[in-house]
């Protein structure tokens, strides 16, 4: 149920960057261009691996490809992730 | 006179791509041993060195980005360090990334062990413009450090000084270094730990500080074990967690594992300001100018087509000669044996059962050394991820991960490796599912099959047939992946995230180690449970014997022909063709009278709705044991002396007593049974007994099932 919660959440501001604070989801991202990650919308596991990996709120990331639907090219802290489009859904992040 | 020798245990850490592997291999050479951790199925590499008088035991733990639970992998290495308290800990960092790869050390330093750094591939660093003040941040750090390069096999003596150094000033407690997550943090460290005390929980091996900030971390594993060993009492401590948790989430507006691990990176930035200094070279990445090609949209899939086309080209083309050069060994070695060996029991055992099972398997080596060897290069080279990447969303759709298809491409070759492959996945329905198709990847084995028949009801569109079951395999994986998605392993597979290493050139000793040990686990799998199948599968083809219970008196038969090739009637040669075409029939008789003869009789009514008769069945119970024995098989049933190498005889045969429908579905039916016993048995090892018998039965029902469609409908038309 949790889950779902957190999902939609994603959904609504991949539609939608919640008004005025251009915040949305790293599915969004534009390749070549760098953002900022707000927030991440896992559970304590996700957001444990995540943050481990290097994607910690206030990270600066770029992407650097994406295939059409599929998984997306993100670089950050010096390394090249490719990361699904499911989970880039629940990270938010902002252009800088 | 006893000189004494010191044993020390050393456990390898590192994140993955941080060359851990490489600095394994140069400590250790060849003098490795591959195992599981207990209980579980990752793999365990150990390695032994005698050095300066000391017997270094070195562990090489499954590299992670951290240690808390998120995988299996990380659970077992963390263990590892807890339980088996290594004397030192050496952490592999690769330096041209210190900031993501230092996270691991902080946690490592958590744990209080003894612990060194390797600052791995300084060559890169330097070369990049990063400069490293090594002295200071070991300071830092309160660690040792050392620099390597592991791809020249640059600092193993310096790391094993550095080991002998640690260990020997072990009393001398050196100022522990502690990583602090700020005021608000420690305070919810501090009261839990006061906690702790209070209700004199049995904080077993763990720090007191460490297992607060597990709990904090929302640890599972951890959280667990204090359960199981505090029973009801554990209920104290949760609320208080729980209060800490919702404190340090209303304060700082993030969960306590990010306020954590921003305390880690915030430690670790520190340190590399003082201590670090990158100057842009300058310098475009060349690894992401390869990717602009090798992951490009509209390039990506058809070069990774390619790159596989290739794989295959080179292990079945280049495989064919030293497969040829084995055959002919075991040949010559049947011969030899049947020259040495009275006729009886014992020869035919030798000749037919072991060397006929074993050797099958034995054969079939330069292709899994070549396949190996082409995964090592790919997975080295940082393809392979690459791979996974362009896969991803294909996979995806099938229910699948972009990481299944490298096990799924393996077990083209062979189905054994291929559920070894599957460790990849951490998921454990990701890797059930990918297991449990993983036989329609049709395996090498079964090409003799296919081969065989394909040659002898369709000699002009032989390749096309082949083929064509080869297509319906991968077909057959795609809906069965998404039935048993939708069905036994419903839920969310783990999301996609993995690491694209920048792209290096393999080290040949790395890649020759890769190929050697996959190599090995295949050898040792035959020489031993497909050695004892082989005698089994033996037996049933054996026994009873028939004595004197042939149909015909061919004993008679063959003293009379030999008595007319004496008084000059038929040339040498027609002695020959007339008694083999006589020994030919015996063996058939034989064979029917056999446990399995029976036991395909018994079966044949199960099989006549897929137009399939008693022989038929036999072959299939054979390929149980190897598929390509199969082959083997029908040559017997059929009385024709395999030895003397006539398959064209065997097909012509084949050709005259089945119709070509009943041909290509027993090639669909052999895709489609399980797959052989040596693939069953890594099945279970992997996966537990359940899931190896569910594996059986549901893959025997859909040949069956197949089979049944093929041959009733296909009757239609013919």
């Amino acid at each position: 149920m949790k889950r779902w919660g957190l999902r939609h959440r994603g959904g609504d501001a991949r539609k939608t960057p919640l008004a005025g604070n251009g915040i949305f989801s790293m599915a969004d991202a534009v390749p070549g261009k760098k953002y900022r990650i707000v927030r991440i919308d896992g559970g304590y596991r996700l957001n444990s691996r995540l943050c481990a990996m290097g994607f910690i709120p206030n990270e600066i990331f770029y992407v650097s490809g994406a295939s059409r639907g599929g998984p997306l090219c993100v670089v950050v802290k010096g390394t090249k992730f490719a990361i699904g489009r499911g989970m880039a859904e629940r990270i938010q992040i902002r252009e800088i | 006179m006893a000189k004494e020798i010191r044993e020390i245990t050393i456990a390898l850490s590192g994140n993955p791509n941080s060359g851990k592997t490489t600095i394994f291999n140069n400590l250790t050479g060849l003098r490795q041993h591959v195992g599981n951790y207990p209980g579980v199925t990752v793999e365990k590499k150990t390695g032994v060195i005698k050095y300066k008088g000391y017997r270094i035991n070195v562990v090489d733990l499954p590299g992670t980005y951290s240690l808390t639970a998120y995988s299996l992998d990380e659970i077992v290495a963390r263990n590892f360090v807890i339980n088996e308290k290594p004397d030192v800990v050496v952490d592999v960092v690769d330096s041209s990334n210190l900031e993501r790869n230092l996270y691991l050390a902080t946690q490592l330093m958590e744990l209080d062990v003894p612990l060194i750094l390797a600052f791995n591939m300084t060559d890169v660093a330097k070369k990049s413009g990063k400069k490293i003040d090594i002295g200071l941040l070991s300071e830092l750090f309160g660690t040792p450090i050392v620099e390597t390069v592991g791809s020249r096999g640059l600092g193993s003596d310096e790391l094993l000084e550095a080991v002998i150094k640690v260990v020997s000033s072990r009393k001398r407690k050196e100022k522990k270094v502690e990583v602090k997550y700020g005021e608000e943090v420690e305070n919810e460290i501090g009261k839990i730990i006061s906690v702790l005390k209070k209700e004199k929980v049995p904080i077993l091996k763990f720090d007191a500080r460490w297992i607060a900030v597990k709990l904090l971390e929302q640890d599972r594993d951890i959280i667990d074990t204090l359960k199981k060993a505090s029973g009801p009492e554990y209920s104290k401590i949760e609320d208080a967690v729980t209060g800490s948790i919702n404190h340090i989430t209303s304060i700082l507006r993030d969960t306590p594992e990010v306020i954590i691990a921003d305390g880690r990176y915030g430690f670790i930035n520190g340190a590399l300001r003082e201590a670090y200094k990158e100057v842009d070279s300058g310098k475009l990445d060349v690894s992401e100018k390869i990717d602009r090609v090798l992951t490009n949209r509209i390039l990506g899939i058809p070069i990774f087509v390619l790159i596989i086309w290739l794989m295959f080209q080179f292990v079945f083309t280049l495989g064919k000669y030293p497969m040829g050069w084995i055959e002919l060994g075991f040949e010559k070695l049947s011969v030899l044996i049947t020259e040495i060996v009275p006729q009886g029991l014992i020869r035919s055992l030798l000749v037919d059962g072991i060397i006929g099972g074993v050797g099958g398997v034995i054969t079939f080596t330069p292709n899994i050394i070549l396949l190996f060897f082409a995964i090592a290069l790919l997975e080295d080279s940082g393809y392979m991820a690459r791979a996974a990447f362009v896969m991803d969303r294909i996979m995806h759709k099938i229910g699948l991960h972009g990481k299944s298809f490298i096990p799924l491409i393996i077990g083209f070759g062979c189905t054994v490796p291929a559920y070894m492959g599957s460790r990849i996945l951490e998921n454990r329905r990701d890797r059930l599912v990918t297991m449990h198709i993983n036989t329609f990847m049709s395996c090498g084995a079964r090409l003799p099959v296919y081969i065989l028949f394909a040659g002898a009801f369709f000699p002009a569109i032989a390749g096309n047939v082949i083929f064509s079951i080869y297509l319906i395999g991968v077909l057959m994986a795609v809906i069965m992946a998404r039935v048993l998605r939708a069905t036994r392993f419903k839920g969310e597979s783990d999301p996609f995230v993995m690491e694209l290493p920048p792209y290096r050139i393999p080290t040949l000793k790395g890649i020759l180690i890769h190929t050697w040990e996959r190599t090995w686990m295949y050898i040792k799998k035959a020489g031993t449970i497909i050695l004892a199948i082989s005698i089994l599968v033996w037996i049933l083809f054996t026994f009873p014997m028939i004595g004197n219970n042939y149909s015909q008196d061919y004993n008679g038969q063959i003293e009379k022909i030999e008595q007319s090739y004496r008084s000059g009637e038929i040339t040498e040669d027609e002695l020959n063709e007339k008694a083999a075409v006589i020994e030919g029939k015996m063996a058939g008789e034989r064979l029917t009278y056999s446990t399995a003869g029976r036991i395909g009789r018994f079966l044949e009514p199960a099989f006549r709705p897929l137009g399939f008769d008693w022989k038929i069945v036999v072959a299939t119970i054979s390929g149980i044991a190897a598929k390509e024995v199969v082959v083997s098989t029908m040559g017997t049933l059929y009385s024709i002396q395999e030895a003397e190498g006539q398959s064209d005889s065997l097909k012509t045969a084949l050709y005259k007593h089945y119709h070509p429908l009943v041909g290509y579905n027993f090639m669909l039916f052999t895709l489609l049974y399980f797959p052989c016993m040596a693939g069953m048995v890594m099945f279970r090892k992997e996966a537990g007994t359940k899931e190896m018998l569910f594996q059986i039965g549901y893959t025997f029902l859909l040949a069956w099932v197949m089979s049944f469609l093929v041959f009733q409908i296909g009757r239609l038309f013919i």
